[in-house]
């Protein structure tokens, strides 16, 4: 990756320009880096902006599934002193949270807590029957040569048959991972390599269900590991670190909120979205016909229905006379309308920045063709990055936006808050909010005028042009993003009496969840491959200490010139690509 | 599979007792092992008292690793067990069934539970509630059901002392007699027969 870092153009300008098609752009050269103090002292205030969310995410596979929990099991077995499989029993018991379980620790004291969650407190003693060479099961009632009986740990003894046919129950009913003891009252949790022994004896194929099962509690166990969403399912489980709300991109490629597994919906928090799924469901029937049916009367703007007739009258007297008929209604009535009516007005802009987000596979083409059209030109202007790079924050802000709607609905609005603001308060509010939310639209409105502008056509003095007002809109869009975040957290969500949390603005898009990559051998090396993982960006305090990461967010970051940060994707086999994680592969080959 | 040999270990070792335990478990209709017919002896102190409780009982495939499944044929008044069909909520029925446990251990544990209800999980709100807020109406009904559905000196009563009179005793004898064996026919007979 280094090696061709003496490529990368020095000077400021034409670096921007051409970051996308280098490796190594990321790494500041000399000279660049005093020119640039200024702007890396911008970069460490907005990351320490983003510090109170840090989250990291990695996705696990089938096959990194064990090592991913191994770092738990070890730091458990090691510090706890136990075998392999209690540390598992007491993992599972507490849902994988180790933190917690050294909290309790103190808490409740060793006793308790290993017996609360099934580990016996001492072995037991084997000097129960030395002379016997025979046991009676209490299970079948048969007697049987000791060598035939198993003794959990608890000192329980119960022949192996039963054992067997036991563990076979046990699992077919799906409760591997708390097979307990089969005493009355005994509250041990089986030894799983008894478990697995016997039962394999005799079925492999349930045996190999049970290991599957003890393997998947530590996604099924845990909260912070969940299954990817996507149907067909990819297989593959996410794991957090961090802030659990935020929002993830599995290596599948499916987009999620990690905290409600619904796609992603920030600024609009999980609970909001529930409610704002459900009513779109209900009332979508509603909303098309009004919006088919129904004109708005032009003294009132309330929508009139027109049944029959020509298309004149409807802006005509009939019309008006409707209107004024329906004007002296009932309170109640009126109520019921003025709640449709706000509904539907958030729900319009809702939908068609959806709409226009389901335009993007669509326009990403259209810009595709027009940049190699240019690509090919006689001209001395080559890279043309700016557009896709201008088109992802179209694409991000436009998510933003759409998403801001339904969450102006609940914030502004009785369902959920209805006692949370004064009504004077809630308007100083909302009016500070859809201040930022208008600009946003705006720009963001401006910035889809210039990126559709055929520059193919262009003069390079206009292509030129079209990159300025792209690049700065790009930046300025931004820039209103994070402000628009910051007004819905700190102002808005923050003064709440019940917390409510949503997932952190992400200036280049979703976080792509990176592959962990663990080490089996060495134990101590067994953790850094997913503190590397953690990715160079996110700089929690002991993580990033390492100088050559610290110099290369900072130089990935500054190089930044509006565009998205670049992330390094964490890829073993080497010959990783810096790319914007946001651009789907097959574009980013392309580029 | 059902395991066929514990289970008639389990009714030898249930029947052996059965006139102290107050429980005893018979085959249903002796054509197969995995449905049997359990009764148990109404607790003493209780408003369950002196009546004979039938419970159905279905073994499982899995059994006794599996729970077997229980339920009151004879119609009972109890928070825990349904006034409706007469189905049971107990612990050991259920998650807390145990291999090492057998259907003697779960019909004491019925009968246990005859005397100790657990009004606040129960299995029949009505009766529960009744049970919470009004315990004499509660007690007095559960003693009528007991009187009227468990008692079988109750049920067919008259048939029996027809059969009685036909086979030739003389009625308030057998009337008597029958009141005295709590209504057991051939016990009943045998008494007369006796004395």
């Amino acid at each position: 990756m280094v090696t061709d870092a003496e490529e990368v153009s020095p000077t400021a300008s034409s670096s921007e320009l051409e970051q996308e098609d280098d490796d190594d752009d990321c790494y500041l050269s000399d000279q660049e880096d005093d020119a640039l103090e200024e702007s890396v002292l911008q970069v460490l205030e907005d990351e320490r902006d983003e510090d109170c969310h840090w989250s990291s995410t990695s996705v696990i596979t089938k096959e990194s599934l064990l090592a991913a929990q191994r770092e738990d099991l070890r730091k458990v077995m090691e510090l706890l002193g136990l075998r392999e499989h209690h540390a598992r029993t007491l993992l599972i018991h507490y849902r994988w949270d180790v933190e917690r379980i050294f909290e309790l620790l103190d808490q409740k004291g060793r006793d308790r807590l290993f017996s609360e969650a099934g580990i016996p407190l001492q072995p037991a003693n084997n000097a129960g029957s030395p002379s016997s060479t025979e046991v009676t099961c209490n299970v079948c009632y048969d007697d049987v040569p000791l060598s035939d009986a198993s003794k959990m740990d608890c000192g329980h003894n119960y022949c192996n048959e039963c054992w067997t046919g036991y563990f076979i129950v046990k699992i077919n009913e799906g409760q591997s991972r708390r097979i307990k003891c089969m005493a009355p009252k005994c509250n041990t949790i089986c030894d799983e390599a008894i478990v697995r022994k016997l039962v394999n004896a005799k079925r492999p194929d349930i045996a190999e269900r049970f290991e599957r099962f003890l393997l998947e509690s530590y996604i099924e166990d845990n909260d912070t590991v969940k299954w990817c969403p996507s149907t067909p399912h990819c297989g593959n489980a996410i794991r957090v670190k961090g802030d659990i709300h935020c929002e993830v991109e599995c290596t599948c490629g499916r987009q999620f909120c990690f905290n409600c597994s619904s796609e992603a919906h920030s600024p609009c928090s999980c609970v909001m979205w529930e409610l704002w799924i459900k009513k779109c469901r209900d009332e979508s029937e509603t909303v098309n016909w009004i919006t088919v049916n129904t004109k708005p009367c032009p003294k009132c703007h309330k929508p009139v229905e027109k049944n029959g007739g020509c298309n004149l009258v409807a802006s005509g007297y009939a019309v008006v006379l409707l209107a004024e008929i329906t004007h002296g209604q009932s309170k109640k009535t009126e109520q019921a309308r003025r709640n449709l009516y706000r509904y539907m007005h958030y729900h319009n802009r809702y939908k068609a920045h959806t709409d226009s987000l389901k335009q993007e596979a669509k326009l990403k083409g259209d810009i595709q063709g027009k940049i190699s059209i240019s690509e090919n030109k006689d001209s001395k202007i080559k890279d043309y990055s700016w557009v896709i790079n201008g088109l992802n924050r179209l694409f991000r802000s436009r998510r933003v936006l759409s998403y801001s709607y339904p969450f102006a609905f609940y914030m502004f609005g009785d369902e959920i808050f209805k006692d949370e603001m004064t009504s004077d308060e809630r308007e100083l509010k909302q009016n500070l909010f859809e201040d930022q939310q208008q600009q946003l639209e705006f720009n963001v409105e401006r910035l889809s005028g210039f990126l559709e502008r055929d520059f193919q056509n262009f003069s390079d003095d206009e292509v030129m042009d079209t990159m300025k007002h792209v690049i700065n809109l790009s930046n300025v869009v931004d820039r209103l993003c994070k402000q628009m975040y910051q007004c819905i957290e700190n102002d808005l969500l923050y003064p709440l009496r019940t917390p409510h949390n949503i997932a952190p603005y992400k200036s280049k898009g979703l976080d792509r969840a990176s592959e962990l990559n663990v080490c089996w051998d060495s134990s101590e090396q067994g953790l850094q491959p997913i503190k590397y993982s953690q990715d160079e960006h996110k700089s929690q305090p002991g993580l990033s200490g390492s100088s050559i990461f610290g110099k290369r967010q900072l130089g990935s970051s500054s190089n930044n010139n509006g565009r998205p940060h670049k992330r390094e994707r964490n890829d073993a086999h080497g010959g990783a690509a810096l790319f914007d994680l946001n651009v789907p592969a097959e574009v980013a080959d392309k580029i | 599979m059902v395991d066929v040999s514990r289970v008639q270990k389990e009714l030898t070792e249930c029947n052996r007792d059965r006139e102290v335990s107050g429980v005893s478990i018979a085959l249903h209709d002796g054509s197969t092992i995995s449905h049997l017919t359990g009764t148990i002896a109404g607790p003493q102190g209780t408003p369950y008292e002196g009546g004979t409780f039938v419970i159905d009982i279905r073994l499982p495939g899995g059994y006794p690793f599996e729970p077997p499944k229980m339920q009151f044929i004879t119609k009972v008044w109890h928070p825990n067990i349904s006034s409706q069909n007469g189905a049971i909520c107990l612990d050991i029925l259920k998650d807390q069934w145990s291999p090492a446990l057998t259907l003697k251990t779960a019909l004491l544990s019925l009968q246990a539970l005859l005397s100790a209800p657990a009004p606040d999980d129960p299995q029949d709100a009505v009766v529960a509630q009744q049970y919470l807020r009004d315990y004499s109406t509660f007690s007095a009904t559960a003693r009528y059901w007991t009187e009227a559905f468990a008692k079988s000196s109750s049920t067919g009563m008259e048939e029996k002392v027809q059969k009685l009179v036909e086979m030739g005793f003389p009625e308030d004898m057998v009337r008597s007699v029958l009141k005295s064996v709590n209504g057991d026919e051939n016990m009943a007979l045998e008494k007369l027969c006796s004395g």
